[in-house]
């Protein structure tokens, strides 16, 4: 076997991202205690959310079940992708990753493209699940533009969830903060109802996450007479757009400034 | 060509919080003006006790830790502004247990490795296969990780360091924990290595691995470098190539300090195990022997006397004890 030095070999960041992908499903295979959070969980607040709204309504509905498949995309897009990366410190291969040529932030896209894929599929399987159950589809009025928001939504999860991931490379602590910041999360970006509901002081805080206006559009698209934001679908969308954008874009120098300071401190191997 | 590794003044020092409200900062400085050449395609020892600053440098200059001042370049490269264009050209082994997906393969280990390397796809396979076999894990491959043993799991570490065919392989004290035999076959990998142009800075505990292995050695100890020489230049650092071990009962103050005035004699350690005491001198001249010594101590008939080559281990016990 040849051992002589290389020179050294031209980065892929696409590849990198792939076989970070790849890695996860990997991972989740061999270890599928996801499925609990992800899959299970929500179908099971699914068919308790239709039995409980079933005499509100078809729209009411639709409202609580959206709730029970935001529940498995949140857990597995937001909550998933920073958990990975505590994996990393936890069983000591963010070290060895980080001496790699690939920007970490690749190995976290690869993660974070997985949980979206799967995410997407849990919130699927609670629809699926809710209408095989009961014997007839859930009454969405434009299937198709119903499909392309749960992407936007994914996507704006997704966002926070790179993000996040900084976090968990910055420091050890990060699943506890993470812990703290759960439920107002999940509450407080309209994840199980709208945010409309809330005190008007934490609309502003909402706000600054992508999920809260993506979470609104999808439901101004999918229940009638909604009633949400009130600047409505269309500023919606575009809130969505810009802040998901704004997130993907400050990723990158959040990471870059994350694994600089993490060589300052010099902590990579604790856990 | 440029060195292969090259330091100047290199301080690292690490900052932690204590107290119950983490109000009370602390300093700790772990290497403390560091100045270090290797030559490429040498295998370059650094040893020192625990806490001494090994794997701080190590980590320093594979790029996983930034200097707190001062400057390293390895192949050329500041580890500090050109960490992205130096790390395809090293390997780091940190060993244990720790650092692999355990519920993959070996296989799926090393094929996300080769890929965040970027070891062409073409090539990708059949590397792994090489490493693989190289390591003496070709039939073990398609395991868990998990189910690996500690040696096992030290070769494929091992595997993956050298997968993009470093010019640089950075060991971190890679036999530790091993049983005799793997350790064995570790040392006869590395050597593998070397035959074949790599550069390798290895951290170890083990004086006679490093004696067997290293062409040159530094000695680590509270952060600063105290020796660094080929071990026969070490050994004359210290005061011979020879040692001369007594050991007695009731020695006088007197005839203890007759002894260490012998001529010939450059270093003495007194050791104590309960009534018995243990004089090891390193001896500079062939005229010094274990005669002259028991001629300055006639009071003792009960007198072992022992004479031996310096080993590492006393040397190192030495430069650790004087820097102490």
């Amino acid at each position: 076997m040849r051992h002589a030095p290389h020179a050294a070999y031209s980065i892929s960041r696409s590849r990198a991202l792939l076989a970070s992908l790849r890695l996860a499903v990997l991972s989740f295979l061999a270890d599928p205690q996801w499925l609990v959070p992800s899959m299970i969980a929500p179908v099971i607040f699914g068919l308790v959310a239709y039995e409980l709204f079933l005499g509100s309504g078809p729209w009411f509905v639709i409202y609580a079940i959206l709730g029970a498949g935001m529940m498995s995309m949140w857990g597995q897009t937001l909550y998933g992708s920073g958990w990975a990366t505590g994996q990393d410190r936890e069983l000591g291969t963010l070290e060895p990753t980080l001496s790699a040529p690939t920007p970490y932030l690749y190995v976290v896209f690869g993660r974070v493209a997985w949980n979206t894929v799967s995410g997407l599929l849990g919130g699927a399987i609670v629809f699926v699940v809710v209408a095989v159950t009961y014997g007839h589809p859930l009454p969405i009025v434009d299937p198709v533009a119903f499909a392309l928001l749960f992407a936007v939504v994914i996507v704006s999860l997704a966002s926070v969830g790179i993000v996040l991931s900084a976090a968990f490379v910055y420091t050890r602590y990060a699943g506890f903060i993470q812990n703290v910041g759960e439920f107002a999360f999940y509450v407080g970006t309209g994840c199980m109802f709208p945010v409309v509901l809330l005190p008007f002081w934490t609309t502003p805080f909402a706000l600054i996450f992508p999920p809260t206006w993506a979470l609104d559009a999808l439901r101004y698209q999918a229940i009638p007479g909604y009633h949400g934001l009130p600047w409505g679908f269309a500023w919606d969308l575009l809130g969505a757009v810009v802040t998901t954008s704004a997130y993907l874009g400050a990723a990158g120098a959040v990471f870059r400034r994350v694994e600089h300071r993490v060589l300052e401190i010099g902590d990579l191997s604790d856990y | 060509m440029t060195d292969a590794i090259e330091t100047h003044d290199l301080w690292r020092t690490f900052e932690s919080r204590k107290g119950f409200f983490f109000n009370e900062l602390v300093h700790t400085e772990a290497l403390r003006g560091i100045d270090l050449q290797v030559d490429r395609g040498e295998i370059f020892g650094l040893l020192g006790p625990n806490g001494a600053g090994k794997t701080t440098l190590t980590k320093i200059l594979s790029t996983l830790l930034l200097p707190t001042r001062g400057s390293a370049r390895v192949l050329g490269l500041d580890v500090a502004t050109q960490a992205h264009a130096l790390r395809p050209r090293i390997g780091l082994v940190l060993g244990g247990e720790r650092g692999l997906y355990n519920r993959i393969s070996a296989r799926e280990n090393l094929r996300y490795f080769a890929d965040l390397f970027g070891i062409p796809v073409e090539r990708r396979d059949r590397r792994i296969r090489e490493v693989l076999d190289w390591v003496g894990l070709t039939d073990a491959g398609d395991r868990r990780v998990e189910e690996f043993s500690r040696g096992m799991k030290q070769k494929l570490h091992l595997a993956r360091g050298i997968l993009h065919e470093p010019e640089l392989l950075f060991l971190d004290e890679p036999t530790i924990g091993l049983d005799p035999k793997s350790a064995r076959e570790t040392r006869k990998l590395i050597r593998g290595l070397v035959a074949n142009g790599v550069t390798i800075f290895l951290t170890t505990h083990y004086m006679f691995e490093a004696e067997e292995l290293c062409q040159r050695i530094a000695v680590l100890t509270r952060g600063r470098i105290v020796a660094r020489d080929t071990v026969a230049g070490l050994s004359r650092l210290v005061g011979g190539d020879r040692t001369i071990e007594v050991e007695g009962y009731g020695f006088e103050d007197a005839e203890v300090g007759a002894v260490k005035r012998l001529p010939g004699v450059s270093h003495v350690v007194s050791e104590e195990f309960g009534p018995r005491l243990r004089l090891t001198l390193r001896v500079r001249t062939p005229e010094l022997t274990w005669e002259t010594v028991k001629a300055t101590l006639p009071g003792h008939p009960e007198l072992a006397l022992r004479e031996r080559r310096t080993s590492l281990e006393d040397i190192y016990l030495d430069l650790v004890e004087e820097e102490a």
